[in-house]
């Protein structure tokens, strides 16, 4: 059974149908690795570290910010919020192709975001062209310049050292796109959020006498964390699975993802048997997190 | 009563300081898109940031719309498919989600919470995690390369289905005891009772419908591989990642990528009211 | 009330939907009617074509030559230029549904006779003996030629000429040998110019690595050899240039390929194939540039790329996709296509009449005698794009040619292994 799954064409014969009518037929391993190249196994390594980092750095940003911003808009005193709202909710409507091509445009070697880091006497990077870790980066500033010995061990074909590559200059791109493209949704929840807030607490902690920047720590923010869960694990579960900006950046180590490779195994190397298995690993993932939003949030429903 | 019914004027600065900021940052992509599509290909590459063109020129516009000889884009099929895609998938969830939603809030039947259920946890499976399957799937059916095989694996949605549900279930129960009272039956019942009530419902409903079909990219890149079935988004996506130096044609893809927002654009400052609704149900539901 | 009549509509466009998929599944135009069997017909047919083009000039020239075709036999040929030919071949493929005939790189050959995707039709053509031996060699698998080449290209160093001149230079410094290279590309470097740019891919890469005297497979292909000091001398040299700046990679200067490169006026030295003139023809008229041989280092070497005329395996129309090809690869057609978009035609007896009408290709011409084919071994190009991802770090010190050279090594053994 488990052999025709590893092969990256078919074994009987028209090619690659057959094979993959088999591995469909017969439940796919849950373990990918032990089979096929090395090389496989170091791109399922490196697909799941560039993910992680996404998922590390777009969640809190993301989030960070859309609290921010609903924060910002519930302000009774500013005029014309309904229109900001508008403004900052507006990219979340539109394609994630339409919005990662305008952002290639913005992040290439002479594009817009370079411009404005000269404006400042910084040289931004080759953005999308610079597979170097953002971590890496940071350690060479400090003097650290290359794999130290212990780190060249490797776990699942890819070094330690590489594991904690951070993400890569490339990634910052897509991790900027995302932050700007759904912060957007999220504030809504967020003000949803404060608007349910009982103003007579408010006032009352004021009356005790709590500053702006106590009564936001004590009393909104705690009467916000279900909205905050809500917000965390939709981010959280969203992120492991992107791929239409991925898509657009290209087979590029440096920014692949396993919805990407899934993607990329199946329908470039006809390789179906080992996407599947990738998309069942990921399925698995989201689950889990699913299950335990499930579990912080209460499934809120009776009857 | 407004506790406070004073603020410090710096703040109130501070504050929109802050707001034009954010504008222009979540706007000023947009602004410079339309810029760059009036660009010439040197221009947009040198000048990014400049928001006017130096010179101005309508090539990129041309090519779009296909009046010159040079390859352009064949956008006017873009978009045909992409309305006819969206089209049928909006009307199909539209009808299938209400259905479904009335369903499991109002009719009692044995497993009812289990099939609400099973129906979320399924529909509700990444669309990543399907791009195999339903390709394979298509393929098996030989719907694959076909406007059907388009529309019908995301013809109905778990979120339209739940949010279906919610609005009926906040619906009184006390109207459709008159009506049953009168004689009438369920589908007569929902026909005439319910769904008017229901209508904010199916007006949020249709539009997150159409929004989702229209920036559909997944399901449209795996079920078809013929370039007469591209929607705006498998067809830009695909000439962007072309091979040699297509994806630098910034005012070209930057411009077709524009047209393809505006539809949405306008459906979503004509009933923004609607979106920001249904993503309120969302917050609620959690 | 508009809604009343909602429902009915849709529940007609369901049906309507319905039965469009169970009569026969939408048009997918890539059957004629009523032809059951392997295809026969050579007249009435509707073909189907999927193009790697490099260009407008290209697929304006196959767009032509196959409706002349079409035109003489009554078919309809419809020529669809791919922005991903092996993706969406393979989509295609898997999918059930392949065009007739598409273009099959030599390096992607084996692939694809193991899926069996490809008719082999090579014994069905009468000028089969007039084609290049080692080309057809490519395209042949257990001794049966399956598919014919169409073309052929090698790979030659472009010189933007006004720039050459700009920087005082003449004919007689056209670099012969790598020292020559480095110096010229370093007098050229000036300003928003880089000297060099060439694609930062194996397939430029390996070219520096033979003239080293390196290889990547042993003779008789049953071992890989990319751990060897040639290679590493070779990809030494190419990590020169690029920490000096004399070599960018067209990622670097927000280009896609070295034509563009130069079209844009960002490289004063390109390396391609044949593909660049038609490549640079319609989008940068204004580019003057000359053709000279690749330098030398160890030794002289070059890379030849050729692609062939494949026809489906599942094609129901090979008797009319089959005359196409005689049609395609006939000495006329192929010097048509020679002044469309610069290739080098890959028949014998077109060759002096292609020495003769194209002085200036000179270059692509003479590296015919030295040049070798890309590696052919079904799932290297897994390990190519690997060593590919690296070549942009040379650049910048965080790609290390000792240990790319181990990971190529690495993984090309696997891969072969994998294959046997």
């Amino acid at each position: 059974m488990t052999s025709s799954v590893g092969s990256t064409t078919g074994t009987a014969g028209t090619g690659e149908l057959a094979g993959t009518l088999e591995a469909t037929a017969a439940p796919p391993p849950r373990r990918p690795r032990g089979r096929g190249s090395a090389l496989r196994r170091q791109n399922f390594a490196t697909s799941i570290r560039n993910n992680f980092y996404f998922v590390l750095f777009v969640v809190p940003l993301q989030t960070a910010l859309a609290l921010f911003l609903a924060v910002l808009l519930n302000n009774k005193f500013l005029r014309g919020r309904s229109y900001f709202r508008t403004a900052f909710f507006f990219p979340s409507v539109t394609s994630s192709i339409a919005t990662t091509l305008v952002f290639l445009f913005l992040f290439s070697g002479g594009g817009a975001v370079n411009q404005l880091l000269g404006y400042v006497g910084l040289h931004g990077p080759n953005w999308t062209a610079d597979p170097r870790g953002v971590f890496h980066q940071a350690l060479g500033a400090v003097g650290v310049d290359s794999t130290p010995g212990w780190a060249r061990h490797e776990f699942f074909n890819l070094s330690w050292w590489d594991w904690f590559s951070g993400p890569s200059i490339a990634m910052i791109v897509i991790i900027t796109l995302v932050v700007w493209t759904t912060s957007g949704t999220f504030m809504l929840m967020f003000l949803a959020g404060l608007q349910n807030i009982n103003e007579e607490v408010l006032e009352a902690s004021e009356v005790d006498g709590a500053d702006a920047w106590q009564r936001f720590r004590l009393v909104t923010l705690p009467m916000l964390r279900p909205t905050l869960i809500l917000v965390l694990t939709l981010g959280l579960i969203s992120t492991w699975q992107v791929f239409d900006q991925i898509y657009l950046t290209g087979n590029n180590p440096a920014t692949i993802t396993p919805a990407y490779l899934s993607y990329n195994q199946s329908f470039q190397n006809s390789a179906f048997g080992i996407g599947a298995a990738i998309a069942f690993l990921l399925f698995a993932l989201i689950i889990l997190l699913a299950a335990v939003q499930r579990r912080l949030i209460g499934t809120g429903e009776d009857d | 009563m407004p506790a406070r019914t004073y603020s410090p004027p710096w703040r109130r600065g501070v504050g929109y300081a802050l707001l034009i900021f954010f504008a222009v940052v979540f706007i000023g992509p947009f602004l410079i898109q339309l810029a760059t599509s009036f660009k010439t290909d040197a221009d947009a590459a040198n000048n990014s940031l400049s928001l006017i063109p130096h010179p101005a020129t309508l090539s990129a516009w041309k090519r779009i719309f296909g009046f010159t000889e040079n390859a352009g884009i064949p956008f006017g099929r873009w978009l045909t498919n992409s309305i006819i895609v969206a089209t049928f998938i909006t009307l199909g969830r539209v009808f299938l989600d209400s259905l479904a939603g009335y369903a499991l809030a109002r009719l009692r039947f044995p497993g009812r919470q289990a099939v609400f259920w099973s129906i979320l946890a399924i529909l509700a499976v990444p669309g990543a995690v399907l791009l195999i399957p339903r390709f394979l799937v298509l393929k098996e059916l030989t719907l694959f390369n076909t406007y059907p095989g388009m529309i019908l694996p995301i013809v109905a949605d778990a979120a339209g289905i739940f949010l279906m549900r919610q609005f009926f279930v906040n619906i009184p129960t006390t109207m459709e005891e008159a009506a049953r009272i009168d004689g009438a039956g369920v589908f007569r019942t929902y026909w005439s009772v319910i769904l008017p009530v229901a209508r904010p419902g199916l007006i949020t409903l249709t539009i997150l419908s159409f929004q989702g079909s229209w920036n559909e990219f997944q399901l449209f890149l795996v079920s078809t591989s013929d370039p007469k079935y591209n929607t705006l988004t498998t067809g830009l996506a695909k000439f962007s990642s072309g091979q040699l130096g297509a994806g630098t044609q910034y005012p070209l893809t930057l411009g077709a990528a524009l047209l393809s927002t505006i539809p949405m654009a306008i459906v979503f400052f004509a009933f923004q009211r609607h979106f920001i609704g249904g993503q309120l149900a969302a917050a609620v539901k959690g | 009330m508009i809604r009343r009549t909602r429902a009915p509509l849709a529940l007609v466009a369901g049906l309507g939907l319905m039965l469009a998929a169970a009569c026969g599944g939408g048009d997918s135009g890539f059957s004629n009617g009523g032809n059951a069997s392997g295809g026969g017909a050579t007249t009435g047919v509707k073909l189907t074509m999927l193009i790697g083009s490099s260009g407008d000039a290209e697929t304006k020239a196959v767009d032509d030559a196959t409706a002349a075709w079409a035109k003489k036999g009554g078919n309809t040929v419809t020529v669809t230029p791919a922005k991903d030919l092996t993706q969406e071949l393979t989509q295609a493929l898997a999918g059930g549904t392949p065009p007739d005939l598409f273009y099959v790189d030599a390096s992607k050959f084996a692939g694809l006779v193991k899926a069996n995707a490809l008719a082999a039709y090579g014994d069905q053509m009468p000028n089969k003996d007039d084609f290049y031996p080692n080309l057809l060699q490519s395209f042949t698998s257990d001794g049966k030629v399956y598919c014919v080449p169409k073309d052929f290209s090698t790979l030659a160093l472009e010189i933007n000429t006004d720039m050459w001149k700009k920087a005082g230079l003449t004919e007689a410094d056209y670099p012969q040998t790598w020292d020559q290279l480095d110096a010229v590309a370093k007098k050229l470097t000036t300003g928003g110019v880089t000297g060099l740019v060439f694609n930062d891919t194996l397939d430029r890469v390996d070219a520096f690595m033979r003239q080293a005297g390196g290889s990547l497979l042993n003779a008789d292909g049953t071992a890989f050899t990319a751990d060897s000091p040639q290679n590493l001398t070779g990809l030494q040299f190419v990590q020169k240039m690029a920490r000096e700046g004399t070599l960018k990679f067209p990622k670097q200067v927000d280009t896609g390929w070295g034509g563009e490169a130069m079209g844009k006026n960002k490289a004063a030295m390109a390396i391609e194939g044949n593909w660049i003139v038609g490549g640079v023809k319609n989008d940068y008229p204004n580019l003057h540039y000359t053709v000279v041989p690749l330098p030398k280092g160890s030794q002289q070497a070059t890379l030849s790329f050729t692609n062939c005329w494949g026809i489906a395996a599942k094609s129901k129309n090979q008797a009319a996709a089959i005359d196409l090809v005689k049609y395609l690869t006939s000495t006329d057609q192929q010097i048509q296509f020679a002044k469309a978009f610069g290739v080098m035609p890959s028949v014998k007896s077109a060759s002096t009449q292609f020495s003769q009408q194209f002085p200036d290709q000179k270059a692509f011409v003479d590296g015919a005698a030295y040049a070798t084919g890309p590696t052919s071994l079904p799932g290297f190009d897994q390990v190519q794009k690997d060593f590919d991802s690296k070549i942009l770090g040379l650049s910048n010190g965080s790609s290390d040619p000792k240990a790319m050279l181990a990971a190529l090594q690495k993984n090309g053994d696997a891969a072969l292994k994998a294959n046997n």
